[in-house]
């Protein structure tokens, strides 16, 4: 390792996993020793357990797991979509803006896990009350920023497409979607995160299934471990996901 | 190759009542006539090349003005404009912004693809096609803008401050370039600046704008011989004649 250089390699990932391992060591001796009522904090073994048995063995976990990954997956999907659109409308007539957006800013606006309950009359306890919060959440963030990157043409650029006479149809499909898509490309990254967030909390206020739910019910009964457990496959999941959607940014965004 | 000519009789601009940018403007430049407007900033040269172009708001400009035989219009196919920005596009390759211009006006996949790839040889730029423009230094930037208004193919072309924001080197070696691919097929030009002693070396004439309202106080014809090099002219008694009587003229229109 060279001085000033950042340290790489196997040695920071020895570093990294040192530090993890002190904690949990912590963790479990302050369990065990019942510094600290492991009603309230669990213990690192047990939750491991927890975690084995309900993948590797029983897969109680994998189905409830299955079941938020579809609802969030469809909710980005039908969320995003429909941001982009309506931010494309947005963006190409300021009329449709100027008569929508104060509505969207207003229902955007309304706190979305307190419309879980009537999601839940409308939708009904399954899947769909679920993809219903995540799709309120994800659709306005990927709306704004669509329309933050329709703005953001560079003006030189519409210069040029006049001079050499674009069509408006042109202007669109070769300067103002491309120069959009990385802020777009944001909005979605959040869009995603959100519409997980969405509907495990939809999960945690009523479902059939769901890590939400699962969740929700080992905490009503006092199984710290298994909540822990689902916390941390909950945040394992965000990260994949965080780290799947940085892969394809770079893959598509190679010119920044 | 279609008429080139420049015609401008008594051409005012009055973007309101106070605002007179350009006062009873005339001028006739010949196809195949390099021809440099310099002026103090705010004189309305600028103005004159977007009204050529048809970027002006309808009403503003009045009198005879015609381009390539044609009134002023945005999109005009007998233009290519550049301006003192590349205006690449960061998404699209060297090769893919040197074909831009020419895929917007409906050129052939082949036939552009040819075009940028000459032009880009001819500009220095041979193994730099799949370069992205974060990649180009500024220099190679505006050589790729370059590329991009060759490939058009069209008679007339009107450049606004192409090289003011470049380096005086680079600027010496843009020059080159220009004057080469001009040399090579003999298209009007009318060359927007306010370096004098660029407008002396590149042009045929050099036109003196007084300040706003803009008028025309002197053209000047600049006999040196062609070919030219950019870099043997700035030693040449000749030329620092000729700077020194436009450098007067344009003394003469400011204190008018």
């Amino acid at each position: 390792m060279n001085d000033g250089a950042l340290p790489r390699g196997p040695a920071i990932w020895i570093g990294r996993l040192v530090i993890l391992g002190l904690f949990f060591g912590a963790w479990e001796k302050v369990s065990d020793l019942r510094l600290i009522d492991p009603i309230l904090i669990g213990a690192p073994s047990g939750i491991a357990r927890f975690l084995w048995d309900g993948i590797f063995v029983n897969g109680e976990l994998l189905g409830d797991l299955g079941w938020t990954m579809l609802g969030t997956l469809l909710a980005f999907v039908l969320g995003s979509l429909a941001g982009i659109l309506v931010g494309m409308v947005f963006v190409t007539s300021p009329t449709v803006e100027s008569l929508l957006n104060p509505i969207f800013m207003a229902l955007n606006a309304m706190p979305r896990i307190a419309l879980a309950p009537l999601f839940l009359i409308w939708f009904g306890l399954g899947l769909g009350s679920k993809v219903a919060v995540g799709f309120s959440l994800a659709f306005f963030i990927v709306l704004s920023s669509t329309v933050a990157g329709g703005r953001g043409v560079n003006p030189d650029h519409i210069t040029l497409a006049r001079t050499l006479g674009a069509s408006g149809r042109q202007i669109f499909a070769k300067f103002v979607l491309p120069s959009a898509v990385p802020v777009i490309f944001n909005g979605l990254r959040l869009g995603l995160v959100y519409s997980l967030l969405g509907v495990v909390g939809g999960e945690i206020i009523a479902a059939e299934h769901g890590l939400g739910q699962a969740l929700q019910l080992l905490a009503a009964s006092f199984k710290t471990n298994g909540v822990f457990a689902i916390i941390i496959l909950l945040s394992l999941v965000s990260m994949c996901i965080m780290t799947a959607m940085n892969l394809l940014e770079n893959r598509l965004l190679r010119w920044r | 190759m279609a008429d080139g000519a420049i015609v401008l009789d008594r051409v005012s601009v009055k973007f309101s009542p106070e605002v007179v940018a350009v006062s009873e403007v005339s001028l006739q430049v010949g196809s195949g006539e390099f021809v440099s407007i310099v002026g103090p900033s705010g004189c309305g040269k600028t103005t004159l090349l977007n009204f050529a172009a048809g970027l002006l708001p309808p009403g503003v400009g009045s009198g005879g003005f015609t381009v390539g035989g044609k009134p002023p219009v945005e999109g005009n196919r007998d233009i290519a404009y550049m301006l003192a920005r590349d205006a690449l596009a960061p998404w699209r390759t060297a090769l893919e912004n040197a074909e831009l211009g020419a895929e917007i006006r409906g050129v052939a996949a082949a036939e552009r693809r040819t075009r940028a790839l000459d032009l880009l040889d001819k500009v220095g730029l041979k193994g730099f096609e799949k370069a992205y423009p974060k990649q180009l230094s500024q220099g190679m930037r505006q050589r790729v803008a370059l590329a991009r208004t060759f490939a058009l193919q069209t008679p007339i072309l009107l450049m606004d401050e192409p090289f003011g924001a470049l380096d005086a080197q680079t600027k010496l070696q843009l020059e080159d370039v220009l004057l080469s691919l001009w040399q090579r097929d003999g298209r009007t030009v009318l060359f927007i600046t306010h370096d004098l002693s660029e407008a002396v070396t590149m042009s045929d004439r050099v036109i003196v704008m007084s300040a706003r309202p803009g008028r025309i106080v002197a053209d000047v014809a600049i006999d040196l011989p062609r070919p030219r090099s950019v870099r043997a002219l700035q030693k040449d008694p000749a030329f620092h004649k000729l700077y020194a009587h436009v450098w007067s003229k344009l003394e003469e229109g400011l204190s008018s």
